[in-house]
């Protein structure tokens, strides 16, 4: 007999059998558990509670199978009809058993009761019912169903269209969903992680065990997910025998060779939900989803990526339900589910149970019922015979077996009070039952096979789809694909185990298949009874049969219309018990056959899975990466405000004692450096070492202008061109050696840059002799400015370092020993417009720097600035920047036009000449300057001529950049404006209409501060 | 005006904290940032790659690899990073290295110093592999990477070198991570995040 089946009759709850020695819970209040049987631990109690009211279970109980236990059939409120819900399913398929999981920052909406292991303290509630779950007010909408069809919300909120946002929308978001997520951020921990193996087997019933002990003894590597907290699959609700042994031993004896095996890895509570490219499939680990609070430093759930060569999935099947009125009254549950609470949990659903089947299957739940001391009330058979093998059952224990259908259910809140049964010859009867067992057959569970677009194929013989292509090296095998005898799983999963470690290259012995019966299953399809009432089709979308039929006659025939009209498969179950039923009514309605029907596919993921999985470690201050610049630590502890650059966190201002405002400070830093000497960390520019003999001829290409021509010991700034002539990125770039360039780029566009110069060093010009390495983090470089910088240099620098005009001039670059004994690249070039060099050491000096800029230039009011007045420097001047640099804009939009060079050929040079980036109407780079000194003027705000009308004809261009200018005491911007060159003087309207803001400003120079270059050359 | 002091500062100064962190007394994750090491990226110019590897044979006994791999010779590991390009990691010391490597490759290869421009973490311990398979997508399995292995790969969307050296005692794996320096502050953040669970001991001893 089956291995699991040692169920005793029903257990008493009195006291006195309690002392009595049995196993019964304390507290009594399991009046449905068994008194022995099960896979559950009678020694460890574990009280919880539903709505607020205290029960027990066991442990090794699921939440459903704690609350059959306990008698509970009301668990739930439906969807749109709010109608009374119980445990239909023992699995992840359910679509009723929906509860809110914890309490607080944890609240947990929807979480599928059969899958939710119990723990001591649990607290579960009913959702979506108002005020209890027994009185739920919004079941008025019950009552309304003949308005709340397919397509309701479609045609009610049509008019008036106004009302749509304030009104409709917001009252159909109340009165929608399910449970309320938590208000506050998780306060768990989530993280994610890699496996690979050679053959993924995904689930752990009798042929993925069988698989993976195949694959496992040839040596390959080989991960086994079972979403179950226990290997078996249908083995732990249906028993039977395998090897002549009871099958609870053979998995145990499975088990525990496989943990033996040291290339095999089982992972328990862990679900396989997605299929992705390159043999990558997703997975989420339930670490401790069955405890109140992770342990310390412990993750709730981790989220997998495996990679694997071959996939061998034993997903099993699903249970199809069968479409008649009142199938949705708590207590009617899966036959398949009646004997998993029996059999694995111990707990009878019901005293009296009528069974309704189409298939030999459904009849198993007799024997488990009778042996757990219930009554079967009934069975009906819809195909008006008993199966071959119950006939001596039947005969035996005058079973009362009805040919027919049921054709509605009696009973309310509390659940199933008895079934009507209609035969085939219209006779209607009542059966007395507490339950309902329900077998429709098997649809096998061919989601993943449908995560890369694969279509499952029709079987008429056992009236399911089963796999059709498979993602590659994906295999399905046993009942997902359509196997449902138990010898015959066993044998194709050995197979299919060893034919996934040869295709690795595994040839060992992998030993032989276990052997098992071959047990027969016939069906003939039912599924729909035509009878008066509400017959439910997708439960957790609330869709009935008449919606499909509604939805064929308002014209959506089609699959996907018919699933998009009524929502049928839409909720978060996908449909994993009502996608075939509704097909098949569809079917029937309009005189086609399933197949040429066609069916829907599955999506990843194949349950839900929280965000916070995905995000893992990426989530509050750990969103993304961060780089530090060298000299942060220093910066930090001076007070300095960071801004996000990129990754980067750069110093944006200084604030000062007494300082109340971020503009008061970086007018400050502007000014002390226009008038004295400050420093800046500018080390996020990229850097790269381009060398090599030809690094010369490589720059001539890269850039517009030449660098080939340039001396030993000089910078000059560059600008390159995208291939469609494009401005990609611009910079200073020195020759410290014949064969030695160093680059500078942007912050922004440093890793582009890189790309793009190993793209053509790779594979534009192979033959050049250029060696590229990226030096952005080996060196901490500043920014000094200001007319003191050269006395600050000299007070760092060796004293026999001429930092003269004669001996350092403007766009100079060289090595310089400083004093105390380390080595620096000295730049002379400025991006303020002041006297200004650039220094730079290796990084492990940049917080030193920092504090040795300070000592050296404290006799010169030294101050580090930061990134604002960094900006507010170089707008004074007219240099580009990111905003102007921003994709579209040409070297001549932006005053450079002059640098591109006639006697080289470069990157982006012919397409730079199309018409259209040689037009003289484009919008090119000057300044703005409000009449109104006082104004503050914004970037993003448009440029229209004086006295014309704002819109599209009129547009002219937009600010770029702004600034307030405490050099000349306004506000002043750069920005783009049609044949903007020639129109300095003009007096242009600026119309802001995000901010409410319309103004006159002048169009001028983009140089505001030292036209000539005199104080950068002093 | 006098000298100035030029205190040097490592990359993890500030969030390693040297002692054991997270769960359990025994640490499964042990990590030390390797300080004042010498990080060298050799590039052979064009057509002198064979060159290059006469030249590092003299000057460290050992041969650079010619594909993804590290090999090991007397106080210095040799890490492929590219065709025809390799890294060369030594400690510090007295910074006479730095010279004779630059004057053995000149006009052979292209030297680029990155000794500051990398941070050097090296992780060990019971449950390294496991902490790290949070945050590579490599597959560490011995089979697949063993001693001697090397790869350039991602960690937290940035670009990392990896090696693994002789295991520690009792077959220990050692596997080292070149990041680069101004991630190194966030990425020790994942490293130690994903290693607390099985017990982490952090510590900076001096390259030797």
């Amino acid at each position: 007999m089956s291995g699991y089946i040692e169920s005793q009759p029903l257990g008493r709850t009195s006291a006195k059998d309690d002392a009595a020695g049995n196993t019964q819970a304390t507290g009594g209040t399991q009046s449905h558990r068994l008194r022995a049987g099960g896979l559950i631990d009678r020694q460890a109690p574990l009280g919880f509670t539903f709505d607020g009211k205290a029960m027990t279970g066991y442990a090794g109980d699921t939440l459903a199978s704690a609350l059959v236990a306990n008698g509970v059939k009301l668990v739930a409120r439906s969807f749109k009809y709010h109608r009374p819900r119980g445990i239909m399913t023992a699995g992840s398929e359910e679509p009723s058993a929906l509860v809110e999981m914890r309490t607080g920052a944890r609240r947990e909406p929807n979480t599928r009761a059969t899958t939710q292991e119990l723990y001591d303290g649990l607290v579960a509630n009913s959702q979506n019912r108002w005020p209890s779950l027994r009185r739920d007010f919004m079941a008025v909408n019950s009552l309304l169903s003949p308005i709340f069809v397919a397509g309701f919300y479609y045609k009610t909120f049509m008019w008036p269209a106004k009302f749509w946002e304030k009104i409709y929308e917001p009252m159909i978001r109340r009165a929608a969903g399910l449970g309320k997520s938590a208000e506050q951020p998780d306060p768990d921990h989530y993280d994610k992680a890699w496996a690979h193996c050679d053959v993924l087997v995904v689930g752990a019933g009798p042929t993925g065990l069988s698989a993976a002990l195949a694959a496992g003894r040839t040596g390959a590597r080989v991960i086994v997910v079972e979403e179950d907290t226990q290997l078996g699959g249908r083995l732990l609700g249906d028993g039977g025998e395998i090897d002549g042994m009871q099958a609870g031993e053979w998995v145990r004896r499975a088990e525990t060779e496989l943990e033996a095996l040291p290339n095999v890895r089982v992972m328990k509570r862990t679900l396989l939900f997605g299929v992705y490219d390159g043999g990558t499939y997703g997975a989420l680990e339930r670490v401790n989803d069955h405890v109140p609070v992770p342990g310390p430093h412990q993750v709730r759930q981790r989220l997998w990526r495996i990679v694997a060569r071959r996939s061998v999935v034993a997903a099993g099947s699903i249970e199809r339900p069968i479409v008649f009125p009142g199938n949705d009254r708590p207590g009617v549950m899966m036959a398949s589910a009646v004997r998993t609470y029996v059999n694995r949990f111990a707990a009878l659903p019901g005293r009296q149970v009528a069974l309704f089947t189409n298939n030999d299957d459904g009849w198993r739940t007799v024997e488990a019922i009778r042996r757990a001391g219930g009554e079967v009330s009934a069975v009906v058979d819809s195909r008006g015979q008993v199966p071959v093998d119950y006939q001596s059952v039947v005969k035996a224990s005058g079973l009362r077996v009805l040919s027919g259908c049921v054709s509605d259910v009696k009973g309310g809140v509390d659940g199933v009070r008895g079934v009507v049964v209609t035969g085939a010859d219209g006779r209607r009867q009542e059966v007395a039952a507490d339950c309902l067992a329900v077998s429709g057959g098997w649809n096998p569970n061919v989601g993943l096979s449908c995560f890369h677009r694969g279509r499952p194929a029709w079987r008429d013989d056992i009236a399911a789809f089963v796999p059709g292509d498979c993602p590659p090296g994906m295999r399905m095998v046993g009942a997902a694909e359509g196997t449902f005898a138990l010898g015959e799983c066993l044998r194709d999963g050995h197979a299919a185990g060893v034919s996934a470690a040869v295709d690795c290259g595994f040839a060992e012995d992998a030993g032989s298949a276990a052997e098992a019966g071959d047990e027969g299953y016939a069906i003939s399809p039912l599924w729909q009874v035509q009878a008066k009432g509400k017959a439910f089709v997708d439960f957790q979308h609330d869709v009935t049969a008449s919606d499909v039929t509604l939805a064929q006659r308002e014209g959506y025939e089609s699959v996907e219309h018919l699933k998009r009209y009524t929502t049928l498969g839409m909720a978060t179950d996908q449909g994993k018990t009502s996608n075939i039923n509704g097909l098949a009514i569809m079917a029937a309605t309009t005189g086609r056959s399933i197949p040429e029907t066609g069916t829907t596919i599955y999506r990843s993921p194949y349950l839900p899975v929280a965000i916070g999985a995905f995000a893992g470690h990426n989530r509050d201050e750990n969103f993304h990466a961060w780089r530090l610049a060298p000299s942060h630590y220093w910066a930090a502890a001076r007070g300095a405000v960071f801004v996000d650059v990129g990754l980067w966190k750069r110093a944006q201002w200084y604030p000062q004692p007494g300082e109340t405002d971020w503009l008061q400070s970086v007018s400050r830093e502007v000014t002390t450096v226009r008038n004295g000497v400050g420093f800046c960390d500018v080390s996020t520019l990229g850097k790269v070492d381009v060398r090599g003999a030809d690094a010369g001829t490589f720059l001539d290409r890269v850039y517009i202008n030449a660098f080939s021509s340039l001396a030993v010991g000089k910078a000059r700034y560059g600008l390159m061109l995208r291939e469609d002539g494009i401005v990609m990125d611009d910079g200073t770039t020195s020759r410290l050696a014949e064969d030695h360039y160093f680059m500078t780029t942007t912050t922004a566009k440093a890793g582009p840059v890189m790309q793009h110069l190993e793209f053509c060093r790779q594979v534009l010009w192979p033959e050049l002799d250029v060696q590229l390495s990226s030096a952005t983090d080996q060196w901490a470089q500043f920014s000094i400015a200001g007319p003191r910088t050269r006395e600050l240099l000299q007070a760092l620098c060796d004293p026999a370092e001429d930092l003269s005009n004669e001996g350092f001039p403007f766009m100079g670059a060289r090595e310089v020993k400083l004093r105390g004994g380390i080595k620096a690249r000295l730049f002379r070039i400025s991006f303020s417009g002041e006297m200004a060099f650039e220094i730079s050491v290796p990084a492990r000096f940049g917080n030193a720097m920092a504090e040795n800029l300070m000592i050296a230039g404290k006799p010169f009011g030294v101050v580090p600035y930061g990134t604002e007045a960094l900006s507010v420097m170089r707008i004074e001047k007219g240099h580009v920047a990111g905003p102007e640099l921003n994709g579209t804009t040409t070297a001549d939009d932006l005053g450079l036009g002059k640098m591109m060079s006639k006697k080289k050929d470069f990157i982006g040079r012919i397409m730079a000449g199309r018409e259209a980036l040689a037009a003289p109407d484009r919008q090119v780079v000057v300044g703005i300057k409000p009449l109104d000194r006082h104004r503050r003027l914004r970037s993003g705000a448009h440029v229209v001529p004086k006295g014309e009308k704002p819109g599209p004809d009129t547009d002219h261009g937009y600010v770029t950049s702004v600034c307030f200018s405490p050099t000349l005491n306004q506000w002043l911007g750069l920005g783009l404006v049609t044949r903007g060159r020639e129109r300095f003087g003009e007096i242009v309207r600026i119309y802001d209409p995000l901010r409410s803001e319309d103004y006159e400003a002048e169009i001028c120079s983009p140089v505001f501060y030292d036209p000539e270059g005199v104080r950068q050359r002093g | 005006m006098g000298d100035f002091s030029w205190t040097s500062q490592s990359p993890l100064q500030k969030a390693l904290v040297p002692g054991v962190h997270g769960a359990g007394s025994v640490p499964g994750v042990e990590l030390t940032e390797i300080r004042n090491i010498l990080l060298v990226q050799v590039m052979a110019r064009r057509g002198n790659a064979a060159a290059a590897a006469r030249i590092a044979k003299k000057l460290f006994g050992i041969e650079p690899p010619s594909r993804p791999g590290a090999v090991f010779g007397k106080g210095v590991a040799l890490v492929w990073s590219g065709p025809d390009q390799f890294l060369v990691f030594a400690p510090q010391g007295d910074g006479s290295l730095m010279e004779r490597i630059a004057d053995a490759f000149a006009g052979i290869a292209s030297l680029s110093d990155q000794s500051d421009g990398r941070c050097l973490i090296r992780i060990s311990g019971a449950r390294a592999a496991q902490a790290m398979a949070k945050f590579l997508s490599l597959d560490l399995d011995d089979g697949v990477f063993p001693v001697g292995a090397a790869a350039t790969t991602s960690l937290d969307h940035t670009a990392i070198n990896i090696w693994r050296e002789a295991d520690a005692a009792g077959e220990i794996p050692v596997y080292n991570l070149a990041v680069f320096t101004s991630f190194a502050d966030s990425l020790y953040r994942v490293i130690a995040d994903s290693s607390l669970e099985y017990g982490l001991r952090s510590s900076w001893p001096v390259a030797d």
